[in-house]
């Protein structure tokens, strides 16, 4: 028989919630936080979007990553390595000092050989690309224009010329200084490897870039890898973490016109996200999350005495192979994705009872998920998405997602599929957070690039 | 270093606390003589970080041709409060 895979372990971090437990409260009273985006974005660009969801601040230091190792770090690896550490503490690992100087921890009754790292990002540590492109390109401009508003202002003819060139110098946002470990900073597997080092583990270590299904693929190949037996147990999810000082980075995906807007009819911001809603415009922006679980082969977690949240049960990716940023509107590429999901869970469509959808909002995204749920599942499988909270967390969202199925197994209850007031499919949506049984659940992704991703979780038996 | 100079025994401070931040080391280990390689065991890359977290306690950037001067404890401190001296005159 094969082996099979249990979760043991969740943390999370997100707008709506700080730890795993604040943000599944979140979920189920339906909390969000939206907000009109940074006034400083709007002296570059005018925007469609204007709202955006943005993270709390990070602690500026903890005994698990100080404040010195934070100069040297991106914040997308903090997030991941704290929200590791919470999964770990929740899964009743423990880990201790063992290297004062490197700040370095081991996990305690865990073969560190055979246990990997699996984490999904978008695009890794860009922020400290930003920052340090910034200085690079514009800290010579800054005293030049000074100079220039300094000159100027002997001669009264010059007012204008000198209040263009204030406003030049004021507009360039410099940051203190370049920072000597920027290429560990930004490179997307610091990821993974930050968590790697700071938790002394030696398996298998990567770092998945699948865009908006990174978080979900990670968990896959971690499955994968604990079920083929080359590791016991695995720490697994995704992570984002966007500071952009410029808006750079909105700007593109506002460009692209993938983002919320206001329609004809009025909305209030919190309104302006509604996936599978007949009146929604795109997605929320979010600054980003983290979403991370502890996997383990089941006889590794009986063997420990470890609680079981539930089952991971089966895991399934295809690709579209068609656009690099439109989903193929017919889905026949997910509905492949979803039965060979079914079937490698050796569980019939009837048997799911619930749906962790991508959902972004977006026009074709919904219309075509929805269709193929309908088409897989029928009508009667539950349906919320988790983005319809939180907005998009990129390449924490499927992790995010699968967190919400796992916790929504172990409660027999899920969150509300938010401002869904007219639906554009005959489904199953999560309209209140009622008890109802949710013993199967399935979680799906997908991403720019054609990336589609899908997880089944059960309650363990 | 003169320790009867208020401004010398805070930067001195400051400069310890940081030292024993970045190296994790006690404070109390730490001597104005302290060679941070030779005594205190830093590599290449601690000597950055160092540097970083000098930067961020006393807001001031020190640029890379001046890092040959801050080979000791007390050549650091000797540094860091020429620059400050330095920065607060008048007209500067």
């Amino acid at each position: 028989m094969s082996r099979r895979v249990v979760i043991t372990g969740l943390g999370a971090f997100t707008a709506i919630g700080t730890c795993v437990e604040e943000f599944w409260r979140g979920c189920l009273e339906a909390r969000s936080v939206v907000a009109e985006i940074p006034p400083k974005w709007s002296d570059f660009h005018r925007y469609n979007s204007r709202v955006w969801s943005p993270l709390p601040p990070l602690a500026p230091s903890s005994d698990l990553v100080n404040d010195i190792e934070r100069t040297k770090l991106d914040a997308v690896a903090v997030l991941a390595m704290e929200t590791a550490a919470e999964a770990l503490r929740n899964a009743g690992v423990r880990f201790s000092l063992v290297d004062v100087k490197r700040n370095s921890y081991a996990l305690a009754g865990v073969d560190a050989d055979r246990t990997g790292v699996f984490v999904g990002t978008g695009v890794g540590g860009i922020s400290s690309l930003l920052s340090n492109a910034a200085y690079h390109m514009l800290s010579p401009q800054q005293p030049r224009l000074q100079q220039i508003a300094k000159s100027l202002a002997s001669s009264e003819s010059h007012l204008e010329a000198l209040q263009t060139a204030e406003r030049i110098a004021a507009d360039i946002l410099i940051p203190f200084r370049p920072n000597p470990f920027v290429v560990s900073m930004i490179m997307p597997n610091a990821v993974s490897s930050n968590v790697a080092i700071k938790f002394g583990i030696h398996g298998p270590v990567q770092t998945n870039c699948s865009a908006c299904s990174a978080g979900t693929v990670a968990i896959g190949q971690a499955f994968l890898a604990l079920r083929s037996g080359n590791i016991d147990m695995a720490i697994a999810g995704g992570v984002e973490h966007l500071n952009d000082d410029y808006g750079m980075l909105f700007r593109g995906f506002d460009a692209a016109r993938t983002l919320v807007v206001q329609g004809k009819e009025p909305l209030r911001n919190d309104q302006l996200n509604r996936p599978f809603d007949r009146d929604r415009s795109g997605f929320l922006f979010s600054q980003g999350g983290c979403g991370i679980m502890v996997l383990e082969e089941l006889e590794h977690a009986r063997a420990r005495k470890a609680d079981v949240i539930c089952e991971l049960a089966a895991y399934a990716e295809t690709c579209d192979g068609f656009n690099i940023m439109m989903i193929e509107p017919n889905g026949r590429q997910i509905e492949r994705m979803l039965t060979s999901l079914l079937q490698s869970a050796g569980c019939a469509a009837q048997d799911v009872d619930y749906v962790n959808a991508h959902g972004t909002g977006t026009q074709l995204n919904d219309a075509t998920e929805a269709e193929v749920i309908e088409r897989v599942f029928g009508q009667k499988v539950l349906v919320n998405s988790t983005k319809s909270l939180l907005g998009h967390t990129i390449g924490a969202s499927g992790a995010l997602g699968a967190i919400v199925a796992a916790l929504s197994i172990r409660d027999g209850t899920t969150h509300v599929c938010k401002n869904l007031d007219h639906p554009i499919r005959d489904l199953n949506f999560v309209r209140s957070s009622i008890r109802q049984p949710i013993r199967t659940a399935v979680a799906q992704s997908f991403a720019f690039g054609g990336h589609n991703a899908a997880l089944l979780m059960r309650a363990a038996a | 270093m003169s320790e009867s100079n208020p401004n010398n025994a805070e930067i001195y401070k400051q400069v310890t606390s940081v030292v024993s931040k970045v190296l994790r080391i006690a404070e109390d280990s730490i001597k104005p003589e302290s060679n941070y390689i030779s005594d205190l065991g830093a590599d290449s890359l601690d000597r950055i970080t160092l540097v970083m977290a000098l930067e961020d306690a006393f807001k001031h950037q020190i640029p890379d041709e001046d890092l040959a001067q801050l080979t000791t404890v007390g050549s650091t401190v000797a540094y860091i409060e020429a620059k400050l001296a330095a920065k607060n005159q008048p007209g500067s």
